[in-house]
């Protein structure tokens, strides 16, 4: 679902001043969020996820530069042997500039449409830190790239690997001031088609739609170093991957992601598109993956959401912090609950991304799991064009 | 009583005002100069900092190679690696080099607006200007970003398409924004991205620096040591704030030669103070007495002179300050010009006053008035009531002062050749040699008025006995006619000493450009001095040599390179055996030293020889690609192009050690009976539509050295006009009061038989002898101070050697500057003295 949200960003990137005015910093002006985008990249000849695919892994872990944009998205929960808990998120995002081209010969190196960013995200539960840094760098020398045989994409020192070739042992490292990750993920399950066999449709707009698939469960194997202290840790973790050429109806404002793994080896991922007025948007959709990976499909009508707590950042902006989510379908119903509540990630533009703790019912029996929730558009920088100038 | 005496004082004043005035008018120039060098230097240092600042200003080091740059795939790694775990420094990528638009040479900078993002702003936060969208910065061809005022002084609007000349290349840009509030330090920038900048500068694959911010601290120390023991040797760490010091340091003798020039007006200038003081003392000897009669203590009498020299500096210096801040102004543009003819391309658009300089021109002028009055003040205090009332004593004293001044002068003098002597290498003390010669200069000049008018007076004695009467006059009214002579005959010194200091420096580079210019014509690609981009293109070459006129040619390569004392030019060249004989060695013998070249031995100039204290056999390290390389010095030769010195070397071993295959000039020998005039054409033609290349005569190369040579004195020039022209104010007032006291013995003489024109003549005469007497003091010192200026100011602030050139023109402007001075002081007082009524000159005392 998240690909709207690489819209989003690009839009950002779009508008994203040149760092060398000094000053610039506090001269920020609000980011200009995904209208920007799909009309020009629509227009400038991208490819457009317009109906379903055939996927073909490891290649279309790869990237897809024929798309506006797309990104690699890794979120899990840990533990370390003393019982310590931390979360952690590692998103990689590409967008393209421009389609791509023919260079000019003896081009300069430096040249490229195509520009990368990550964010780096750590849950210190204990401490009660949550930390964030940003990277931002152009596809050229190898400063930032990605690759699909095998898996690879990275920024810097920044990177999520398959160094074997094989698939069954991903590598994953980042580091930011404090905290260092060097992490070993093994993929538990096959990657699962959301939406229409991988094709999620986010209005009825025909480009506002992505491709987008899922490794729900990974197995986390690895070393977490804090302030200089290496700490062994292990815990689940969850992939997403999305890429497309459009973004948000005008009239959706934002989004609630949702990627529960249960304790049983089941896992559900839901997103509710809210509109300008705060209602959710019939688009909204996600997927339950049963513990042998088997996925359902699940609509709209299909989850009610009702929002328990709510959280106020410095700015004043409300989030929700606390949900009931129930899917009668499936016999069940789960509170959420944030692990922290400031999970913020304060970047341009702001959203918050944090771990959580599920518990509840299913058929009756008693449930728990852990994971992650995703929430964009409540600070007014990163709401759509359309919500500015219409029914904000 | 203090109150009376107070009025008393303001009414002599205000009954003066001329004198007030040109008292004021000297004070105000003499701080005004001073301000004005100050606001010019620290402006364009102001510019220069705000330059350096204004890209990637948080970095705290950088990574720097010579002209060759650094490998871009060095950065590439850098920002992979862990240097210490837990730390991240941050690097940011640069290429800079040189960019013409219309006729302005503007520094291209060509960065990653990602990387320095990550300079400026805090882990995580994402900087945004809207200042230029990072999509039409990376992917618009040719897209540049100007400051407001840079754009609207060329003329561009956002969105403008023009086209910018590199390194003799034609490129198309367009204006993608310009911000409003950029900062001064963005005019005189042109920034692109770095891979534009890359793809005009011909450097693909080379960065010019990497910026670094590391952290404070020990932490910072530790990341530093790693960083610079993972660089290859031919690359340095420095500190960022050191660079830029470094950079402006490149003009420290040049803004040490205008403070000391403006220090000249100033002394000049406090002369005239004294002139002015001293004569108003001595106007009110009478009112003076008479108050001392009535009681007045010497300490009374001692506060008021003093407090009207105070009230007087203060009013001075403010007019000063304005004054400064005016002719600062002007002079911003002439000094930025300098700076960017011989250092570095620095815009000045904004004008900086430092603070220091209101308490300097504060301290100057009052002190100056204060130090000028003491002596009238101490004078009039000391004296018996009833003798103040008498003129005759003061004079009768100056006379014998006089003498003990020549004495003081001599001794000055002396002290200015110890100070020579002993000083050693310093410049300041080259100045202070200077100064005491010249303050020694004007000492002796009472005495030898007071000779030459008494030798007058006596040579003429019996021929005329009104000529005596007036010479005689002359002597004895020293008290005036001294100060007068003594502040003339300092400018006019200063005036010749620059005037053949700048005439020898002119004929030295003139005799120098010929004797080097061996070849007919030079080509080469335009662009800063040692600019990498400064590169004939190879298919160029192989077209100008294939010119059939060309018979001959010279290659040559300027480039930067590293060595323990910071970055040195370097000259690479082969020379066509025509080319050797353009070198006159100051050290070496160039029968031994060029064999010596041919097989890895370097030659050096002479600044850089005088700079770096290197002598022939002596040896210099440079940072190579492959290595430091150690090189032994065969020869100095003499060089007046470049006053930081550079480094020759031959152009084989030069392309071997930097594996660096680019030239970057030709010059060209034409087969006999082809004239340049005739062949430039040629040669242009045959590289038209390749690359817009300087293609010039050697005739038209001297003509420009010279230009440029000219515009660099132009502020010099500036300068002693300023001082000449507080001189020649301080004689027209000296001689103004002193000759409209002259009134009576004038109305005398009149009475005797004297005509109107014989009168008019006289005071005339008077004038005009001490200006010709002023003069003649002036030229053995201004020898003495072209000597100072050329052996021991040049020397040791650039390290050339300067033959001495002399004509008479050199003195000519002195000269018409004493008479004219003497002429305009003799006008009002000669028309006086010949029409006014008889009986009111006879009432005076």
């Amino acid at each position: 679902m998240r690909g709207i949200r690489a819209a989003a960003l690009a839009g950002v990137v779009g508008a994203l001043g040149v760092a060398i005015v000094p000053g610039g910093v506090s001269r920020a002006s609000p980011p200009v969020l995904s209208g920007v985008l799909p009309a020009t990249t629509a227009a400038a000849g991208f490819a457009q996820a317009a109906a379903p695919r055939q996927f073909v892994f490891p290649r279309d872990h790869g990237p897809h530069p024929q798309f506006g944009q797309e990104w690699w998205y890794v979120t899990g929960n840990l533990d370390d042997a003393t019982g310590e808990r931390f979360g952690f998120e590692l998103t990689f995002f590409r967008f393209a500039l421009k389609p791509p081209a023919a260079e000019p010969q003896a081009a300069s190196a430096w040249r490229t449409n195509q520009i990368y960013l990550a964010h780096f995200a750590v849950t210190d539960v204990a401490r009660r830190k949550f930390h964030v840094a940003q990277k931002m760098s152009r596809d050229a020398l190898g400063l930032a790239g990605a690759q699909g045989s095998p898996l690879r994409v990275w920024i810097d020192d920044w990177t999520l690997a398959d160094p074997g070739g094989s698939g069954e042992s991903w590598t994953l490292h980042a580091a930011q001031p404090g905290y260092e990750l060097q992490l070993t993920l093994t993929p538990l399950t096959a990657p699962v088609l959301n939406g229409d066999a991988g094709l999620s449709r986010k209005s009825d707009e025909p480009g506002s739609a992505s491709y987008y698939y899922s490794m729900p469960r990974l197995a986390v194997r690895g070393r977490l170093t804090r302030d200089g202290q290496p700490l062994a840790v292990s815990g689940l973790a969850w992939f997403d991957r999305e890429w497309g050429s459009g973004g948000l109806d005008a009239h959706e404002a934002g989004w609630d992601w949702f990627a529960l793994q249960m304790n049983d080896g089941a896992a559900l991922m839901f997103y509710a598109l809210r509109n300008c007025d705060g209602a959710r948007d019939a688009h909204s959709a996600g997927t339950w993956i049963e513990p042998a990976g088997v996925a359902h499909a699940l609509r709209d009508q299909d989850v009610a959401i009702d929002v328990t707590d709510q959280w106020i950042n410095r700015g004043r902006v409300r989030y929700p912090s606390a949900w009931r989510i129930r899917v009668p379908s499936l016999a069940l119903e789960v509170s959420v609950h944030p692990v922290l509540a400031d999970q913020e990630l304060k970047v341009k533009p702001q959203y918050w991304e944090g771990a959580v703790d599920v518990s509840g019912l299913r058929s009756g029996a008693g449930l728990a799991g852990r994971g992650y929730v995703e929430l964009v558009g409540y600070d007014r920088g990163t709401r759509a064009k359309g919500c500015h100038s219409g029914a904000d | 009583m203090i109150s009376t005496l107070q009025a008393a004082s303001l009414r002599h004043l205000l009954r003066h005002p001329a004198q007030l005035a040109l008292a004021l008018v000297g004070l105000a120039l003499g701080v005004g100069t001073i301000v004005a060098v100050d606001i010019a230097t620290a402006s364009a240092r102001r510019a220069f900092e705000l330059s350096v600042q204004a890209v990637n200003g948080q970095a705290t080091h950088q990574i720097t190679g010579g002209s060759a740059g650094i490998d871009e795939r060095l950065y590439a790694q850098l920002r992979k690696e862990t240097l210490l775990p837990g730390t991240a420094p941050v690097f940011a990528p640069l290429v800079s080099g040189y960019v013409t638009v219309a006729d302005r040479t503007l520094e291209l900078l060509g960065v990653d607006p990602l990387a320095s993002a990550e300079l400026v702003s805090a882990p995580g936060a994402a900087t945004d200007t809207s200042a230029a969208p990072l999509q039409t910065w990376l992917t618009e061809p040719g897209a540049v970003m100007l400051s407001a005022t840079t754009a609207t002084q060329l003329g561009l609007t956002t969105g403008s398409q023009f086209d910018v000349l590199i390194g003799g290349l034609r490129h198309r840009a367009t204006l993608m924004a310009s911000p409003q509030n950029a900062g001064a330090g963005f005019d005189g920038l042109m920034l692109t991205d770095i891979a534009q900048a890359q793809e005009w500068l011909g450097s693909r694959g080379r960065l010019s620096r990497i910026d670094v911010r590391l952290p404070a601290g020990e932490l910072g120390a530790a990341l530093f040591a790693r960083l610079r023991a993972r660089l290859p040797a031919d690359l340095e760490l420095l500190a960022t704030r050191a660079v830029g010091r470094e950079t402006f340091a490149m003009t420290d003798a040049f803004t040490t030669n205008l403070q000391a020039m403006s220090l000249l007006a100033l002394l000049v200038g406090t002369l005239l103070i004294y002139g002015a003081v001293s004569f108003a003392v001595l106007q009110r000897r009478a009112i003076l007495g008479v108050l001392r009669a009535l009681g007045a203590t010497r300490r009374d009498v001692l506060g008021i002179v003093l407090g009207e020299a105070a009230v007087l500096g203060l009013a001075g210096t403010a007019c000063g300050l304005l004054l400064g801040m005016l002719i600062g102004r002007g002079l911003i543009g002439l000094v930025s010009r300098t700076i960017n003819d011989l250092y570095f391309v620095v815009a000045v658009n904004e004008v900086t006053v430092p603070g220091g300089t209101l308490v300097k021109a504060l301290g100057v002028g009052l002190g100056t008035a204060l130090i000028a009055a003491l002596l009238p003040a101490l004078d009039a205090a000391a004296r018996a009531p009833q003798l103040a009332l008498a003129r005759s004593g003061l004079e009768r004293r100056v006379a014998s002062w006089a003498t003990r001044l020549a004495v003081l002068g001599v001794l000055l003098c002396a002290a200015a050749g110890l100070t020579v002597l002993g000083s050693g290498r310093s410049l300041p003390g080259g100045f202070a040699a200077l100064f005491l010669l010249l303050v020694g200069v004007a000492a002796l000049a009472p005495l030898a008025l007071r000779a030459l008018a008494g030798a007058a007076a006596r040579g003429v004695a019996q021929s005329n006995p009104v000529v005596r009467l007036a010479c005689g006059d002359i002597a004895a009214s020293l008290s005036r006619t001294g100060v007068a002579i003594a502040a003339l005959g300092m400018a006019l010194t200063a005036m010749i000493g620059v005037a053949i200091m700048v005439e020898s420096f002119r004929e030295s580079l003139r005799e120098w450009l010929v004797e080097t210019m061996r070849a007919d014509v030079y080509v080469s690609a335009p662009g800063a001095p040692a600019g990498p981009e400064r590169r004939l293109e190879p298919e160029v070459i192989r077209a100008l040599l294939a010119v059939p006129d060309v018979r001959d040619h010279s290659e040559a390569r300027r480039a930067v390179a590293q060595s323990a004392a910071g970055s040195l030019e370097i000259n690479a060249l082969k020379l066509a055996p025509e080319g050797y004989a353009g070198f006159r060695f100051t050290q070496g013998d160039p029968a031994r030293a060029w064999p010596q070249f041919l097989h890895g031995a370097i030659l050096i100039s002479e600044p850089l020889a005088w700079r770096l204290r290197l002598t022939t056999g002596a040896p210099l390290t440079l940072r190579t690609p492959s290595g430091p390389r150690t090189f032994t010095v065969a020869g100095v030769y003499r060089e007046y192009g470049n006053d930081r010195g550079e480094v020759l070397i031959n152009l084989a071993q030069y392309q071997h050690l930097w594996n660096d295959a680019a030239i970057s000039a030709l010059a060209l020998y034409l087969a006999p009976g082809v004239s340049a005039q005739h062949a430039v054409p040629e040669l242009r033609a045959a590289v038209h539509g390749r690359q817009a290349l300087l293609i010039r005569a050697n005739a038209d190369i001297r003509a420009l050295s010279m230009r440029i040579f000219e515009r660099t004195f132009v502020i010099t020039r500036v300068l002693y006009w300023l001082a000449a022209g507080v001189a020649a104010l301080g004689l027209v007032s000296a001689l103004l009061a002193w000759e409209l006291e002259r009134a009576r013995p004038l109305a005398i003489l009149r009475t005797l038989g004297l005509t109107p024109a014989g009168a008019a003549w006289l005071v005339l005469a008077q004038t005009l002898f001490m200006g010709v007497v002023a003069f003649l003091v002036a030229i053995p010192a201004g020898l003495l101070t072209a000597l100072v200026l050329t052996e021991v100011i040049n020397r040791r602030a650039f390290g050339w050697q300067i033959d001495l050139h002399l004509n008479g023109a050199q003195f000519m402007n002195a000269l018409w500057l004493a008479l004219a001075a003497a002429l305009a002081a003799a006008l009002y007082p000669a028309w006086r003295g010949a029409r006014a009524p008889l009986a009111r000159g006879l009432r005076e005392e």
